[in-house]
């Protein structure tokens, strides 16, 4: 692990700010479901393969079409700020900016490809790990970072902190980012300047009510003053596993969609290994409907809670599968009345699946050039753990993210190989 | 109780009207003694008739030899007067660098960085309360090496902000004139502190492919009123030699310059300095006067660097760490006070109109006879120049020139909102407001310009322009995009 932090080197930082100036009291206001998201970040590694495209743009030419895409994205170069001491967050659009990361790693693209096929979370070092914290007021909430390979390739990382919005939100915002860079920015711009007119204004009404016990899928956990993330006494680990069609094939046939096969299998192995405390409830998580209101950050996810009455170990696979797809979606998890007096989480509350299908996650396109790889993982997640399942188009291979404790991973790895012979 | 506030007012309307028919009075005193010696003399004529003329004419005895000689003497004496006269010289056209969005530095990342940067607390709470005040807006520049963190200025980032800024503007300026490369016959570039080998000018001779018996000079050290310096010596070569153009360079690369260490006196230029860069096309070809759009009438440059105090004004040194910038001194705006009255005691006699030169006189006279008490007399200089460009040097520079020849807000508009919109761009800042004020409209024909700019030395010194032909807006230029916007109210201290 060492080895792979050490071949990264020669980070240079610096900041890009939008192009025009956004004004002295713009503020976007964060929703409840916002809120309710603080403790948690996005990191996504894009690979690119070595092509004259990828490996002729300069630094200037990636920089260069942020400063438009800011422009539409301005509470990306905000910072939060309180509303008073201890008061309710928000963030203040005052172009402060991102952070830029830029480095080179001392391996090949391939050698490093290769050695994540076995399962090594070494895109850890190609995306920057920071959090919102300690100086809440000067933290930058989204970062980029940008590693060049030996023998040319490009791999860029994007941080982004899960209270702008959900994945398929940050997911969209680089998309369009890729999109002017490529060029055609007119009709991108205008597209998105539309939907931009309207920003969400959530009014607190008036003194907090009494506590209401939160509902199922999220968890309260204790104020994270200064440094936005959860207090967790485990460390927590990633592992990324692939799935082939074949071995999905044998799993489920086709009557039950690959996200729930895959969630089944992973509760049920889960429900094995932690025989002292069986997960009974696990949250699951969608892509939300479109937003009414054509924001273009949002946190709107469905989520549904699957409440087992016996061990999941003892339920028939396809029997497990089918009772995740067919669990009603929950109601809106908080209304407007969420202070933010009290700190939620919502990944790892319960033992979260979440599924990516929908999100166009290589959709990043840069000069017609799209991803060869995608890796896609949450931090801050609560001690019950997280499972992403990504869904790359026109491949039939799925790739399965989990972030749990540490000791739990080569457990699980034993599990799957030997019942499942999924390595 | 009405009534004692009447006797005010008509009393000082009275004086305006007294103040008006003495300026009228003394400013056409000549023409006004002509009228009367006119009439007096047709009078005389008509008294005589016609008759009397001839006899007069005939008793004078002129002959062919006579006529012959009194006019070569009169061809003889206006051939030397013409010849004498120094060759006009014409501002053909200039353009100014337009700064990237890329290269925006807004306050409160201006901010994040100094705390990444500069581990003391106390410097970074101080270039706060400098920015706060400073006058500056949201849309000032840097050059790209100054985003990082740390900056890291490299040889090759000075270079590159070099080839951008004046490029830039040089591109401009040949879009704009039709001029070129190859007409030039004088290059001058002054850039105070980058200074490479080759030289900045030898840089320009390469990427345009200039003629190989140009004279080009470059001018490095000599601070943010080098521009009229260049000028100046624009002028001297375009006297020495007929039928030139001189192309002349002002600007002030940034990248070298960053200051990471933690002497407040060495901080502030971090805090103002910005990007920026013009060119100037100066001809002194008749067939140029068409199109001309000034006409140079005096330059005038005072020098203090004899005196001690002034010399160290603005002072580039090392501090106690080894870190390179540049002092500023408490005292610099008292010496920018003296340096300018100097200027303006030389100035004063060349441009002002006879009825301010007769109460300055008087008053002179009277404080050295009559009585010392008296005050002295400040000379009016709105009654000699319709606009002003005050080198933006910062708020202080330009409240106090305000103070000092009581000039309305409008008239330094053009040096405030430049400061505002393109930061501290040293010499070529003056160019930048003199755009400000084509692009609102109001440079008319007949307009007389009067451009002030301080440096360090401590150097004060004045150009005066004469507008020769009425700039028609929408004015292409840095303004172009945002001079809709302008003027803007700037606070006193902006809340960061």
């Amino acid at each position: 692990m060492s080895s792979d932090q050490a071949a990264v080197t020669g980070h240079r930082f610096s900041s890009v700010v939008p192009g025009d100036v956004t004004g002295s009291a713009v503020v976007h206001e964060l929703a409840g479901m916002d809120l309710i998201m603080k403790l948690h970040y996005l990191r996504a590694v894009y690979y690119f393969a070595p092509s004259e495209v990828v490996d002729g743009l300069a630094i200037t030419d990636l920089k260069k079409p942020m400063f438009p895409w800011l422009n539409v994205y301005y509470p990306l170069a905000g910072r939060i700020r309180r509303a008073a001491e201890g008061g309710r967050p928000f963030i203040k659009c005052n172009d402060s900016g991102l952070r830029i990361v830029e480095a080179s790693c001392g391996r090949t693209m391939d050698e490093w490809l290769q050695a994540e096929e076995g399962g090594e979370s070494r895109w850890r070092s190609l995306v920057p790990d920071k959090v919102l914290g300690p100086e809440l007021y000067f933290s930058p909430l989204v970062y980029i970072q940008f590693t060049r390979f030996k023998h040319g390739g490009m791999a860029i990382g994007y941080s982004w902190a899960h209270v702008l919005g959900d994945p398929e939100s940050a997911t969209n915002s680089i998309n369009l980012w890729g999109e002017l860079l490529s060029g055609n920015p007119q009709t991108v711009i205008a597209q998105k300047n539309e939907e931009n007119t309207e920003e969400p204004v959530i009014t607190p009404q008036g003194p907090a009510p009494a506590p209401v016990p939160a509902p199922a899928p999220i968890k309260q956990v204790e104020i994270a003053e200064d440094v936005w993330l959860p207090p967790t006494h485990r460390k927590m680990a990633t592992h990324c596993f692939r799935i082939t069609e074949t071995e999905l094939e044998k799993l489920h046939g086709e009557q039950v969609p690959p996200f729930e096969t895959i969630s089944a299998l992973f509760w049920r192995c889960l429900a094995r290994i932690r025989s002292r405390r069986e997960p009974e409830l696990a949250t699951i998580c969608r892509s939300g409907t479109p937003a009414k209101n054509n924001e273009i950050l949002h946190n709107k996810f469905r989520t549904s809670t699957v409440k087992l009455d016996s061990s999941a170990a003892s339920v028939e696979l396809l029997g497990l599968a089918t009772k995740i797809l067919k669990q009603d979606m929950d109601e809106a998890l908080v209304d407007g009345d969420n202070t933010g007096e009290q700190d939620f989480l919502l990944y790892g509350a319960n033992l979260t699946f979440v599924d990516m299908g929908g999100i166009d996650l290589y959709g990043l396109e840069l000069r017609g050039q799209r991803p060869v790889r995608v890796a896609y993982s949450v931090d801050g997640v609560g001690e019950e753990g997280a499972i992403l399942v990504l869904q790359p188009p026109q491949r039939t291979d799925l790739s399965v993210m989990v972030i749990l404790p540490e000791d739990e991973i080569p457990s699980l790895c034993r599990v799957l190989s030997s019942d499942f012979g999924i390595a | 109780m009405p009534m004692a506030p009447l006797p005010q007012f008509s009393s000082s309307v009275k004086l305006k009207y007294v103040k008006l028919g003495y300026q009228y009075l003394v400013n056409n005193f000549l023409s006004l003694l002509l009228l009367p010696v006119m009439a007096a003399v047709s009078l005389e004529l008509v008294h005589r008739g016609p008759g009397e003329m001839v006899e007069l004419w005939e008793s004078l005895r002129v002959d062919l030899i006579h006529v012959m000689c009194y006019l070569f003497a009169i061809v003889f004496v206006s051939t030397v007067y013409f010849m004498s006269r120094p060759r006009p010289v014409y501002l053909v056209d200039y353009a100014c660098f337009k700064p990237p969005a890329t290269c925006r530095v807004p306050f409160s990342t201006f901010m994040e960085h100094a705390r990444l940067i500069y581990p003391n607390e106390k410097s970074v709470r101080f270039q706060m309360r400098i920015l706060e005040r400073s006058g500056l807006g949201e849309e000032t520049c840097l050059p790209p090496a100054n985003h990082y963190l740390p900056p890291k200025p490299t040889m090759e980032a000075s270079r590159d902000e070099a080839q951008l800024v004046i490029f830039s503007a040089i591109d401009d300026l040949v879009r704009k004139t039709g001029l070129k490369p190859k007409d030039i016959d004088i290059l001058i570039v002054n850039c105070s502190l980058f200074s490479p080998t080759p030289s900045l000018s030898a840089m320009i001779i390469n990427k345009y492919k200039l003629r190989s018996n140009i004279r080009s000079f470059n001018l490095s050290g000599m601070g943010c009123s080098a521009g009229l310096i260049s000028i100046d010596l624009a002028r001297d070569l375009l006297q020495a030699h007929p039928s030139s153009k001189a192309l002349v360079i002002s600007t002030e690369i940034i990248t070298p310059n960053f200051y990471p260490g933690n002497e407040r006196a060495m901080l502030l230029p971090n805090c103002l300095f910005r990007m920026g860069a013009a060119a100037i096309l100066l001809s002194n070809r008749r067939r140029d006067a068409r199109r001309a759009k000034y006409r140079l009438v005096h330059v005038l440059r005072t020098h203090k660097g004899a005196e001690d105090r002034a010399y160290r004004c603005v002072y580039q040194e090392e501090d106690s760490e080894g870190n390179s910038g540049i002092n500023l001194s408490k005292d610099l705006m008292s010496i920018a006070g003296d340096a300018l009255k100097s200027n303006i005691t030389t100035l004063g006699p060349l441009v002002l109109p006879m009825s301010e030169q007769l109460l300055f006189f008087l008053t002179l006279v009277g404080r050295k006879v009559i009585n010392p008490k008296w005050k002295p007399y400040i000379p009016d200089f709105k009654q000699a120049f319709e606009h002003f460009c005050i080198h933006a040097g910062g708020r202080a520079v330009i409240d106090e020139l305000q103070k000092n020849l009581d000039l309305s807000a409008e008239h330094v508009e053009a040096s405030r909102m430049t400061l505002h919109r393109f930061g501290n761009t040293s010499s070529s800042s003056l160019w930048y407001e003199l755009n400000y004020i084509e692009s609102k409209g109001r440079m008319r024909r007949g307009d007389r310009l009067w451009q002030i700019a301080f440096g360090s030395g401590f150097k004060c010194n004045s150009a005066v322009w004469k507008c020769m032909r009425t700039v028609k807006t929408p004015v292409d230029g840095p303004w172009a995009n945002c001079i809709h916007r302008y003027p803007v109210h700037i606070p006193e201290v902006v809340k960061l």
